[in-house]
């Protein structure tokens, strides 16, 4: 009773989620070098490929769906379906944040750079690590390492908070004139912004960690506080 | 809160004359809750549930070793008589078995073999019965036409009808809706969530969704030994046995 054809879909579902978290990895790294080089181009190219990332979670769903309606999984693969449509759902969402960042880089790009932060910098490299090590779980079906990507995301809202302080003392700081206060303000705030995007992408990693733990172990381990997981408490 | 463990089988071995079909089952089953027994034809589900009632006694050259208590009583012991036996663990078969004769005559019979004999008493238990069976509405105004006129999934409810009537304590079902189209298949399945209030139900079943659905206790066996027992809930979301969970996704070769 090898149910093959269902098998053969279900690899199928899987393969193109991780086609998925290829696009938005890249669209995510993309998003961080357009601001760090202030390349509009580069953000334009973001923004526009949007669409396409939207259209794969479309497709996820709708197969996810059929299989769950036509094929009544159990187990792991009841858990593969699941843990894939929400996956895809947390993708999409990363994808979004890297468009917000392109849109934000883009009218950045109309001005002189702000002097740059060292949190910014060491936030952009959380994130970016965050979502890598989410993804490689995905494809490994690792559970551990999914835990260890949630163990980051402290750090993530730490860099967050620096960057937010930063920018505050760089906008209350003297000027001497009005508008380059103005200009320093909407710059600032500009970058506030894609700080939020940034910790949100790691909250987001972290998300799909959760996920593949689930999927690997049938646990839900989202809004457990990590030393009760690890047993420290 | 501890629940009340109604059948305790401990070791049990079954044999048809040399074949070891049952190896070393054990296995406890709650009072008033549904177990489903699964697992692929010829792994012993079926000859586990006759064992519960003595039904392979019926069989040449069987033979049993280790235990089964019902309410801590060997049923295997000499001095069990198992006609009472069979009056508390009652079974309900695949194919629809009524006897030819009359709705009311089908559901009054156990009640008649165990000599009641007073007609106010048999009329109220036959309705009972049929009430518990989901059947009453559909039939209550032709009690004496031919129960062999009834559909398919009528009969089956009349057949549960029949075993209830003798208000066993046990009911077991060996594929109760295999034989029915989906709309029966789902008044059993209504039924046994109704009737799991007031009777420990076990249930051999080769359809998984259907064991997911109706049990609160799955067990897996698979060549005459038990793999798994557990929770239905996890059992079918998050099973603790590689074996169980290739079976229970199709991945058995």
């Amino acid at each position: 009773m090898e149910r093959l054809h269902f098998h053969h879909e279900l690899e199928n579902l899987k393969i193109t989620v991780l086609n998925m978290a290829a696009q938005t990895r890249d669209a995510f790294e993309n998003a961080i070098s357009a601001y760090v080089r202030r390349d509009s181009d580069l953000a334009q190219q973001v923004i526009d490929g949007d669409r396409h990332i939207n259209q794969i979670e479309v497709d996820v769903d709708k197969r996810a769906l059929r299989l769950l309606a036509l094929e009544q999984p159990m187990a792991r693969d009841l858990r593969m379906i699941i843990g894939n449509m929400k996956i895809s759902n947390e993708l999409e969402r990363i994808a979004d944040q890297a468009v917000n960042i392109s849109e934000r880089s883009l009218f950045l790009s109309q001005y002189p750079p702000l002097e740059e932060t060292a949190a910014m910098d060491r936030l952009m490299e959380t994130s970016r690590t965050m979502l890598k090590q989410a993804i490689a779980c995905l494809r490994d079906l690792d559970a551990q390492a999914a835990r260890a990507v949630r163990k980051m995301d402290d750090q993530a809202d730490e860099h967050t908070l620096q960057v937010l302080k930063s920018l505050i003392e760089l906008m209350v700081a003297d000027a001497p004139a009005i508008d380059k206060r103005r200009d320093k303000t909407r710059r600032s705030i500009q970058t506030i912004i894609i700080s939020r995007c940034l910790e949100r992408v790691g909250d987001l990693s972290t998300n799909i960690g959760e996920h593949v733990a689930f999927i690997v172990e049938g646990i839900n381990i989202k809004h457990q506080k990590i030393q009760e997981e690890d047993g420290e408490i | 809160m501890t629940e009340n463990v109604k059948f305790a089988i401990k070791n049990l071995d079954f044999f048809y004359g040399d074949f070891k079909a049952l190896e070393d089952i054990t296995l406890e089953l709650n009072q008033c809750r549904v177990s489903a027994l699964i697992g692929p034809s010829g792994c012993g589900k079926s000859t586990f549930l006759r064992c519960l009632n003595r039904m392979n006694d019926l069989i040449p050259a069987t033979r049993v070793e280790g235990e089964i208590l019902l309410d801590d009583q060997n049923i295997y012991s000499p001095s069990v008589d198992v006609v009472s036996l069979r009056r508390r663990v009652g079974m309900v078969f695949q194919k629809p078995n009524p006897f030819p004769k009359t709705i009311f005559d089908n559901v009054a019979y156990g009640l008649r073999v165990n000599g009641v004999k007073n007609k106010n008493l048999l009329r109220q238990r036959v309705e009972k019965s049929l009430k518990q069976a989901a059947l009453w509405d559909e039939i209550k105004d032709r009690l004496n036409q031919s129960a062999l006129g009834l559909s398919g999934g009528q009969q089956q409810r009349l057949c549960i009808a029949r075993a209830l009537a003798v208000e066993p304590e046990v009911l077991l079902m060996d594929e109760p809706a295999s034989a029915l189209d989906p709309i029966a298949t789902q008044k059993i399945e209504d039924l046994i969530h109704e009737l799991k209030n007031d009777f420990t139900i076990i249930i051999v079943t080769h359809n998984m969704q259907q064991a997911a659905r109706v049990s609160d206790i799955t067990a897996f066996f698979y060549m005459g030994r038990l793999i798994e027992a557990g929770d239905t809930e996890t059992l079918f979301t998050r099973p603790g046995l590689q074996q169980t969970e290739d079976y229970i996704t199709g991945r058995f070769g």
